[in-house]
């Protein structure tokens, strides 16, 4: 899997681009908006991030000339502005995805892995597994070491996406916006709750514990 | 290059004054000629009215007197009339069917002119009227003939008339030129008086022009005149303006203040990790902890955001015809789990088909706020109780609590950023909330109001235009 980032902040590609190295993927970088074009036709790229300010030709721009080409590879766009409007006329240049900046990498990355699942349009799993934790996606049943365990709706979306992105840190903003679809800042903290109920619900009884909060940056769902 | 151009505006009073002064001066004059004029022409025609009718009733006279009597009666009739000053100055002859003279009597002014020419045709139904121009004047002789051949004529002289329409023309004429001076004047002197609130207006705007300075105003007669509208209008600008700049300030002073505390926050734990040493799980968990306050500084800006857009109307609402249930279910489906591990029971109270248009995202976000409010400062045990409900044009949703309830003093205050009252400082949590809630109620063209007392809880209400028609 091969990923473009065209970003002029040095500190930023670097640190996205160590993060995306370490989960597999092989990395290009182009700090300049024109040349960033120019790679992204040229190469045969399965995602590419883009910064919305950039030197030589916005984002934005980019990302219609690439369209404009008939180039389809999925762009997730990247922009400190965090307006409606904003989203709205990145998603309309032909870009896939959109984040504010700052953000934490480890939703740029399960974002960047949706992008690339929905291009190569790789079969839906019926059956989730984590250990011995197992979740039927049609009947909804989950199970742990052929235990049934009884989960709130609410529950079961939150392991779901967890067991979904098994291994990977999932951020609180990311939960909250796939198990509330909710996009704001709650204040009080309502993950942290719904993360205590789930772990008291698969993990409390169980060895080892699957469910590990990363400090910091959110929480993971890990059979090691 | 500003110092190249004109003071703006600066030549419009002069243009604009001048051309109201050039029409005012000219209607003036125009309308003074026309009534002259008029009065002119209607004094000449009854002048010569006038005349004609006392030479046609002399002709008459004369004509009549002959039929009875014969020539010699005219004769003694002309003398004496011309005895008793009556008909003074009238030309009268009478001619015989060979253009003979019969009799004549002519005036003085009348001496020298050539009297051959005055034999036109006429009868006595119809005298005909013949012209005869001389010197100074002109002389107009009415002539009937009769059956047998007798010329009967009558004239007199225009000169009294010309006279009397000589003197009413300079009369006039002088009439004209001083009415001339009076509407030059008086074009000066309106223009001015009426150009008065421009002219201040003008260095009102030139002096905020110069100095960038929005402090100036107008001053307002309150006449109700359009120029004193446009002032008041004007007046009206600068103060909205003025309130937006300090807004701009207040606003930027607000975010400096709310994000130097997470950032000094920020700072102190990185600092800390430094000066700890190479303790690699210390260090760990300082990291950590900056992870964390640095999310912090990022959600206050964009709840900061959020607010100064809502509060500048740059906040883009996609407003949607909702029922009133969907957002306070919602908003209860965040905080569920939270209120159960707290006690607090969330109940929901709504009528059937309750229809509220606003923006559902922001909606939501308003009325999450409030919940979680209410769930931060009702203890264990208590209750908060989400209803809506509509009053006129109105949807209302309210979130009450049962818990301790706010001081009077803290009241006017808990709308403002960052601000908590004093029982709260333990608890976690930015005091942007509340400031949020009223900015996307006021966004939605509504208001968020509270009730409360201590010790009886409190009731935050959210009140909606129903329809955007409403706004």
């Amino acid at each position: 899997m091969r990923v473009l980032i065209v970003e002029d902040d040095e500190t930023i590609a670097a640190f996205v681009a160590k993060g995306l190295r370490e989960a597999g993927f092989a990395v290009d970088h182009s700090p300049d908006g024109r040349e960033g074009l120019d790679m992204a036709i040229a190469g045969a790229y399965d995602a590419a991030i883009v910064d919305v300010m950039l030197p030589g030709l916005d984002g934005r721009a980019l990302v219609e000339a690439l369209r404009r080409r008939g180039v389809r590879t999925p762009v997730l766009i990247l922009s400190a502005r965090h307006s409606v409007d904003d989203r709205v006329r990145g998603l309309q240049a032909g870009g896939d995805d959109y984040m504010v900046k700052p953000f934490a990498f480890a939703e740029l990355l399960a974002r960047i892995q949706a992008l690339v699942r929905r291009a190569t349009g790789a079969p839906e799993a019926t059956r989730l597994a984590v250990g011995d934790l197992e979740m039927d996606l049609l009947t909804r049943e989950v199970r742990r070491g052929g235990t049934k365990i009884d989960l709130r709706p609410r529950e079961q979306a939150l392991l779901e996406h967890l067991m979904r992105n098994a291994g990977k840190v999932v951020s609180k903003t990311m939960i909250l916006s796939h198990v509330y679809n909710y996009a704001f800042d709650p204040g009080t903290n309502v993950v942290d709750v719904l993360v205590h109920r789930l772990r008291e619900k698969i993990d409390r009884d169980f060895e080892p514990k699957l469910l590990q909060t990363a400090r910091g940056m959110g929480y993971v769902l890990r059979a090691s | 290059m500003s110092s190249a151009r004109p003071e703006p505006g600066a030549r419009l009073p002069g243009a604009f004054g001048l051309r109201l002064g050039l029409w005012y001066a000219g209607l003036f004059v125009t309308s003074g000629l026309a009534l002259v004029l008029l009065t002119y022409a209607l004094l000449a025609s009854a002048l010569a009215q006038r005349d004609r009718d006392l030479v046609l009733s002399a002709l008459q006279q004369y004509v009549a007197q002959y039929r009875r009597s014969g020539l010699d009666a005219v004769r003694e009739a002309v003398a004496s009339d011309r005895m008793a000053g009556r008909h003074e100055g009238l030309f009268v002859r009478v001619l015989g069917p060979r253009a003979e003279a019969l009799f004549a009597s002519v005036p003085s002014s009348w001496v020298g002119l050539d009297l051959r020419s005055l034999v036109p045709p006429g009868s006595e139904a119809e005298p005909g009227w013949t012209l005869l121009p001389g010197p100074g004047a002109v002389f107009e002789v009415a002539s009937a003939r009769l059956e047998d051949g007798t010329l009967f004529q009558v004239g007199k002289s225009t000169e009294v008339r010309s006279d009397i329409l000589l003197r009413f023309r300079r009369a006039a004429a002088l009439l004209f030129l001083s009415s001339l001076v009076f509407a030059v004047a008086g074009g000066v002197l309106i223009t001015r008086s009426a150009l008065a609130p421009l002219r201040r207006l003008n260095a009102v705007l030139g002096g905020i022009v110069r100095t960038g300075q929005v402090s100036g105003r107008v001053s307002v007669r309150g006449d109700g005149d359009p120029l004193d509208d446009l002032s008041r209008l004007f007046n009206g600008m600068l103060d909205r303006i003025e309130a937006l700049i300090a807004g701009l300030r207040g606003s930027l002073d607000n975010v400096a203040h709310d994000l130097r505390t997470p950032l000094a926050r920020l700072r102190a734990v990185l600092e800390g990790a430094l000066r700890e040493g190479a303790d690699a799980e210390a260090l760990r968990r300082s990291l950590c902890a900056a992870v964390e306050e640095a999310d912090r500084v990022s959600s206050t800006l964009t709840t900061l955001m959020d607010i100064s857009e809502a509060e500048n109307g740059a906040m883009a609402l996609r407003r949607e015809r909702l029922d009133a249930r969907e957002p306070l279910r919602e908003s209860v489906d965040l905080y569920e789990d939270v209120a159960e591990e707290k006690g607090i029971p969330l109940e929901i109270e709504v009528p059937e088909g309750l229809a509220v248009s606003a923006d559902r995202a922001r909606l939501r976000q308003a009325l999450a706020n409030l919940v979680d409010n209410a769930l931060k400062y009702t203890p264990r045990g208590g209750r908060v109780r989400l209803s809506a409900r509509t009053e006129g044009a109105w949807v209302v949703f309210e979130c009450a609590d049962d818990g301790p309830g706010i001081s009077p003093e803290d009241l006017p205050r808990i709308w403002d950023r960052l601000y908590r009252g004093d029982q709260s400082r333990s608890e976690r949590g930015l005091g942007l909330g509340l400031s949020l809630v009223r900015a996307i109620a006021r966004a939605h063209g509504g208001e968020a109001t509270v009730e409360s007392s201590p010790g009886r809880g409190a009731a935050f209400r959210l009140r909606i235009p129903a329809r955007i028609t409403d706004l």
